[in-house]
């Protein structure tokens, strides 16, 4: 590969591209801002044109003309085919027919469960965060659901200050359980590598490590052991130059990629 | 003063908050709040405040830091963009306010039971997380496990909730209360629905006749609505679909000054309690400002604001 500075992947690209690889055409998908849309927007345009977006605020199939600043921003309201109600959103994804949910995480643990809401005891938080929103609904009812974070050894723990947002909650059958809809988080994309869940224990393993990622590195910079390290740790796939050159067209400004 | 109209001065609609009085208020990120309303509830020191609210930041972190609140039931409270609301924050680790945690959808179903006029309702989300587990003053009211009778799925039951008053700024109405909007509506509807009585703030006041033209915008019909209020730029720095941007300048002073208490104060001091009404705080905002932010009729917002066009 040529090491020209513009074919040079950055750990944004790589996690939107790895994102926009887990749409499949028709998927109805309840996105936020940021590295989700713009994974969207490039499965979208390859792969998956049939993809539809909503957010979270009521409005769906967003057809952007400018780059939108959060999920109900005005730019997402002109030219979506319908603009309609949080409330409408979300049944939607209780009903099934949203199917695939993205999240963030300021903590998670090794079964994906993600705390959003408060650092500290919760009745008298050191520091009281921004609290669910609609992520506990994804994570509870949208079929599939990915992660994605910055990899850090403060966000990757062994014991969240508070659980706001379920992956497996205590490991296998937790989520059967307590009655929960969706299958629970198929993937964790971060800058150093991509993740999945051990069928048997439902922690967290490791499924590939992007280019000049070491071991060492996502070791070092995770709070809790993998379930399974395999042998020979593949590497994450890389986009072809004019998928990356796709990304990089969404987001002219790095508003949200290489900011 | 009250004529036969619903059409009452900011002043007047704002008295009808008693403090220590249980309120809802429209907003979704940086648009549709009804922040001139809360101003001016901030200049008559109403306080002692019981809130329920999905996502509603800008209304709730400006009465954190005027202190007027007690007890929260919410979702989410951040500024897209801007990060953490930090006098809300700030007065929950001060131990000022009691937070009771949902999702957004949990929160938005007790409204939706509330404008349903049904007692409980059956939901599949939250189960199992530490939303279901701590319970702060809901106690043993917040949610109920059940097992459904015809199918034997299990779902949470939750309890509806019915606000005193509802606080929603929309796009436009008339004088008897039919007000209508333009864009998502985000929890407006389940909101004003579920309380027992509805204050809109609107942009523009129309006649009767402009409203039946369109009805397919109408979100209330005039009987769910008490009071009206004509405030142009009443969502200020939020931002309004198809009027105005939000005003990311004011956002960025706004998100500064609530570091600390006393910088929220100083704030305060400028632009909400030194001034003595809505058309001063927009005096001070600046006429080339707001201009600035006046919405491209074709896209619905500011192309300014979004650096298109140099000015």
């Amino acid at each position: 590969m040529k090491q020209s500075v513009n074919n040079v992947i950055t750990a944004d690209e790589m996690m939107v591209f790895a994102a926009s690889q887990l749409f499949k055409d028709g998927d109805v998908a309840l996105v936020g801002t940021g590295l989700p849309m713009i994974a969207a927007y490039a499965a979208k345009q390859t792969h998956a044109p049939n993809a539809v977006l909503v957010f979270e605020s009521g409005i769906m199939d967003a057809k952007a003309s400018h780059m939108a600043s959060g999920v109900g921003d005005f730019p997402l309201v002109h030219g979506a085919v319908k603009t309609s109600s949080l409330f409408d959103s979300l049944s939607l994804l209780q009903k099934g027919t949203i199917n695939l949910g993205f999240l963030g995480a300021a903590e998670i643990d090794a079964y994906g469960n993600i705390n959003s809401t408060v650092i500290g005891d919760y009745q008298t938080p050191k520091v009281r965060l921004p609290g669910s929103g609609g992520a506990n609904d994804i994570a509870s009812m949208a079929e599939r659901t990915v992660i994605l974070v910055k990899h850090q050894k403060r966000k990757f723990v062994e014991k969240l200050n508070y659980l706001t947002t379920p992956g497996y909650i205590d490991g296998a059958g937790s989520r059967e359980k307590y009655g929960l809809p969706g299958q629970g988080p198929e993937k964790v994309i971060t800058d150093l590598g991509v993740f999945y869940f051990d069928a048997a224990t439902k922690r967290m393993s490791i499924e590939s490590l992007h280019p000049q990622v070491s071991l060492e590195k996502v070791i070092e910079e995770t709070g809790f052991e993998f379930q399974h390290i395999p042998e020979e740790i593949p590497v994450t796939e890389m986009p072809k130059p004019e998928l990356l050159q796709t990304i990089r067209d969404l987001d002219p400004d790095k508003i949200y990629i290489n900011k | 003063m009250k004529t036969d109209t619903k059409l009452y001065s900011l002043k007047d609609a704002v008295r009808e908050v008693k403090s220590g009085s249980h309120i809802t208020l429209g907003g979704f990120a940086h648009s549709l709040a009804p922040l001139a309303f809360v101003r001016e509830m901030i200049r008559q020191d109403i306080s002692d405040l019981e809130v329920t609210a999905m996502g509603e930041a800008w209304a709730v972190d400006m009465l954190s830091g005027a202190k007027a609140l007690k007890k929260v039931r919410m979702s989410n409270f951040m500024f897209e963009g801007w990060g953490r609301c930090r006098n809300f924050s700030r007065a929950v680790e001060e131990g000022e306010i009691e937070v009771e945690d949902y999702s957004h959808f949990g929160i938005t179903n007790r409204m939706f039971a509330g404008s349903m006029g049904i007692p409980f309702i059956p939901v599949k989300t939250m189960s199992g997380s530490d939303i279901y587990h701590e319970r702060s003053f809901e106690k043993n009211n917040k949610f109920v496990d059940y097992t459904c009778p015809f199918t034997e799925e299990k779902v949470l039951l939750v309890p509806k909730v019915e606000p005193d008053v509802a606080i929603i700024h929309a796009s436009r109405a008339d004088v008897n209360g039919n007000v209508q909007l333009y864009g998502i509506s985000s929890t407006l509807e389940v909101a004003a629905k579920s309380a027992k009585k509805v204050i809109v703030t609107v942009e523009e006041i129309v006649e009767e006749e402009i409203i039946r033209k369109q009805p397919e915008l109408t979100i209330l019909p005039s009987f769910l609505v008490d009071a009206v209020i004509h405030l142009p730029y009443g969502a200020h720095p939020a931002g309004m679909y198809k009027y105005y941007d939000y005003d990311s300048d004011h956002i960025n002073l706004y998100i500064e000054s609530t570091r600390t208490n006393e910088k929220f104060k100083e704030y305060m001091e400028e632009y909400i309690k030194g001034t003595e009404n809505e058309i001063e705080y927009l005096e001070k905002i600046g006429l080339k400002q707001l201009l600035s932010l006046k919405a491209d009729p074709y896209y619905g917002y500011s192309l300014h604001n979004r650096g298109e066009v140099l000015q």
